[in-house]
């Protein structure tokens, strides 16, 4: 059963302007979830990254990924994300293999690697028109308040 | 356990923490003496189970304080 922001805002706590994922189209159990993020041609970021020359910042890309491995956690462990946990990102090995320019469409893809209660890795990509944009693992941690 | 699995061990854990493999005795504690946190722990765990293709209990994670038991560890679980 696909997400719409809504739901995914039921579980993120990123707001506007710092959320990355417009919905989530694919979730298989607790392994990995497919959500997408498109990109509109007057994002605020692109008047500077870069002037005459929009291109989406690989960074926002690495927040997309972490966005949709919180999702992905959350589904794996319901009882810790219904807690409101602060999660933090740790470490991130990310290679940045094509650009994503205005009016694209991210394909933001989560596999589970290890969850545990307190900590987490995942392995994510994101495509752009079938192409791997960029590719990353994320280790992030899980404080629950 | 062989020598050959104990230094694999050794190896992946000094690499993990960043700690030179002469200071990763097999009694210095992952968690006082070299301040491992949930990051760490977990990015040892993934890399563990990776390289000996098996799952570890959630609950035996806060068992392994130190090389020595890692390795003990690996022991019971390999035969």
């Amino acid at each position: 059963m696909p997400w719409d922001q809504e739901k995914i805002k039921s579980v993120l706590p990123h707001r506007e302007p710092f959320l990355f994922l417009d919905e989530v189209i694919m979730i298989e159990g607790s392994q990995k979830i497919v959500a997408v993020k498109r990109i509109a041609k007057e994002e605020e970021y692109f008047r500077g990254h870069f002037p005459g020359n929009p291109i989406v910042p690989g960074v926002l890309m690495i927040e997309a990924m972490a966005q949709a491995s919180v999702i992905l956690f959350s589904l794996d462990r319901p009882h810790i994300a219904e807690t409101e946990p602060d999660y933090y990102l740790g470490k991130v090995k990310a290679d940045f293999l094509a650009p994503a320019y205005p009016g694209d469409q991210l394909i933001v893809e989560a596999n589970k690697v290890k969850f545990l209660d307190n900590a987490a890795i995942t392995d994510t990509l994101i495509k752009v028109n079938d192409r791997i944009a960029a590719k990353a693992n994320l280790v992030f941690s899980i404080q629950q308040k | 356990m062989s020598n050959n699995i104990e230094e694999e061990i050794r190896n992946m854990v000094s690499e993990i923490l960043e700690v030179p493999v002469d200071k990763l005795t097999p009694e210095v504690d992952f968690f006082q003496d070299l301040e491992v946190d949930s990051l760490k722990a977990i990015e040892i765990v993934a890399a563990f189970e990776k390289k000996y293709r098996i799952i570890v209990p959630e609950e035996d994670i806060p068992k392994i304080r130190n090389l020595g038991q890692l390795i003990e560890y690996t022991e019971n679980i390999t035969g």
